[in-house]
């Protein structure tokens, strides 16, 4: 299957992290060298990756911190302590970075990793990576078996509506498609104010061959009245006990519409039980400069304020059908 | 007018106490709308020209108060936050189907309307040209910079039909 870079953003590559520069999509594919958690951070906290490639970057950064430390000898219980304290400052430091993704829930499991292998008096840092290793891998399986399960659900004649970017899913979906001879078109929102839509979703369908027409965020209600649209499809940064989900500003918006034209919602999900509803997601409120000002020139005269939420919760009742991975810890 | 830097703190005390505005006015409106003391007045950007929060955004500041701006997908969370007091829309028509408003109406009406928020309609401030599409390029760049690949196609409607009944039902 083709692979658009967008599914897998980050790589490591001997004791550096090569992390996917998405701000420079469509100009560049360019990677980011991240030697450190603070470097993980960082691309994190300034967008240079986002949704599947915050996850990617958070499960390798273990993998770059534990490679470049020294082996202790599982007998060595001080030095294993070592490991697990280190494992934690890691997971510490992630888990602030950006408020609404669950870093905490992914950090989680790979701090649990390590407190196993301590009860276990096993090597902490082999048997982390390990772990950390084989969850990858079997999460890209699943991510690829979803990619069949995405063409599947896509029928000859659709029409589809996405938002934001599905880190490389729907556009693979989309050569499958083509490859299966069905005639699909896509339109994608621009998604203000990084615009993901216009810069990553048109550029990789487009990469893949798919048809794709780019419309504002406010062209939504217009397209879906004008039945335009068969199926929206869209990714989600973090999922509820009740199903409920949080994905980029605007997917509240376009569930509500879709629902009124009888459009059925499909959402990418990671299901989660950790929080019980959408009412209880954090919602990061990033700088309003990043709306009122576009490469460095300010859009707007005059002293205006601006308001940017970086995500919507979208209530269960809206959506149609869940499309989930499910990954069990012990890999 | 309160403070209009927003933190995430401040959206409990806000509830239904925004004024959303969505289209370009008449100078009259913004007379009237100063005298309501209104506490927070926020406007949609208005893609592709930016027409609708450019015009707004000085008409606002020129009798003192201070407009809060968002990108044209953000209206939905004001909602679902139960933040909106009530949408103002401007239409540059109307008829039988309905008002001839600017692109962005009908998600707002929808919103509205599921969170029993009031819709009000004001006539268009200026001769607004009745153009329905844009060119394609309008939305291809933002502020000068070019933000999609090349040979994209993009399709740019600027004004949409909102039928009444979706405001009075």
């Amino acid at each position: 299957m083709k692979e658009s870079p967008l599914f897998w953003p980050a790589r490591l590559k001997k004791s550096v992290l090569e992390v996917l520069d998405e701000t420079l999509i469509p100009d560049k594919v360019r990677y980011i060298k991240v030697k450190n958690t603070d470097g993980a951070v960082k691309v994190i906290r300034d967008m240079k990756t986002r949704a599947f490639g915050q996850f990617l970057v958070v499960l390798s950064t273990f993998l770059l911190e534990l490679g470049k430390m020294k082996s202790f000898k599982k007998t060595d219980l001080k030095g294993q302590q070592k490991v697990l304290a280190k494992i934690q400052n890691i997971a510490s430091s992630l888990n602030k970075s950006r408020p609404t993704f669950p870093f905490a829930e992914v950090t989680g499991i790979v701090v649990r990793w390590a407190m196993m292998a301590i009860d276990s008096r096993l090597d902490v840092r082999s048997f982390v990576m390990k772990n950390t290793q084989g969850y990858l891998e079997s999460i890209r399986a699943k991510r690829l078996e979803r990619v069949n399960n995405i063409a599947a659900i896509i029928e000859d004649g659709d029409t589809i509506l996405t938002h934001c970017n599905v880190s490389g899913e729907l556009a693979m979906a989309a050569a499958l498609c083509k490859e299966q001879k069905k005639e699909v078109h896509f339109f994608a929102t621009e998604t203000r104010p990084y615009f993901q839509g216009a810069r990553l979703t048109c550029w990789e369908l487009q990469q893949m061959g798919a048809d794709v027409t780019l419309i504002a965020d406010n062209a939504v209600g217009s397209v879906l009245a004008d039945r335009l649209i068969s199926k929206v499809i869209v990714g989600s940064d973090r999922s509820c006990a009740n199903n409920d989900f949080a994905n980029k500003i605007g997917t509240y918006q376009i569930a509500v519409v879709a629902k009124k034209f009888n459009t059925p919602v499909y959402v990418l999900v990671q299901p989660s039980n950790r929080i019980r509803t959408g009412k209880d997601i954090p919602i990061e409120i990033r700088k309003a400069e990043e709306l009122l000002k576009f490469n460095g020139k300010k859009v707007f005269r005059g002293k205006v304020e601006g308001f940017y939420p970086g995500f919507d919760v979208v209530p269960a009742e809206l959506v149609k059908q869940f499309i989930a991975i499910k990954v069990t810890e012990n890999a | 007018m309160p403070k209009q830097r927003i933190e995430i703190e401040d959206l409990k005390n806000m509830e239904k106490r925004i004024i959303l505005l969505h289209g370009v006015f008449a100078p009259a409106f913004f007379d009237e709308l100063k005298k309501q003391s209104p506490e927070y007045v926020f406007i949609l950007e208005g893609r592709p020209h930016l027409e609708a929060a450019k015009s707004s955004a000085q008409e606002l500041l020129k009798r003192g108060m201070t407009p809060t701006i968002i990108a044209d997908n953000m209206a939905g969370f004001l909602f679902y936050k139960d933040l909106v007091k009530e949408v103002c829309l401007s239409y540059v028509d109307t008829s039988k189907r309905g008002s001839l408003c600017f692109i962005g109406a009908s998600i707002l009406v929808l919103l509205a309307r599921r969170h029993g928020v009031v819709v009000s309609l004001y006539p268009s401030g200026k001769k607004v040209k009745k153009e329905m599409i844009a060119l394609e390029k309008d939305l291809l760049f933002f502020n000068g910079v070019r933000v999609a690949p090349k040979k994209i196609k993009a399709y740019v409607p600027l004004l949409e039909w909102v039928p009444i009944k979706k405001i009075e039902d």
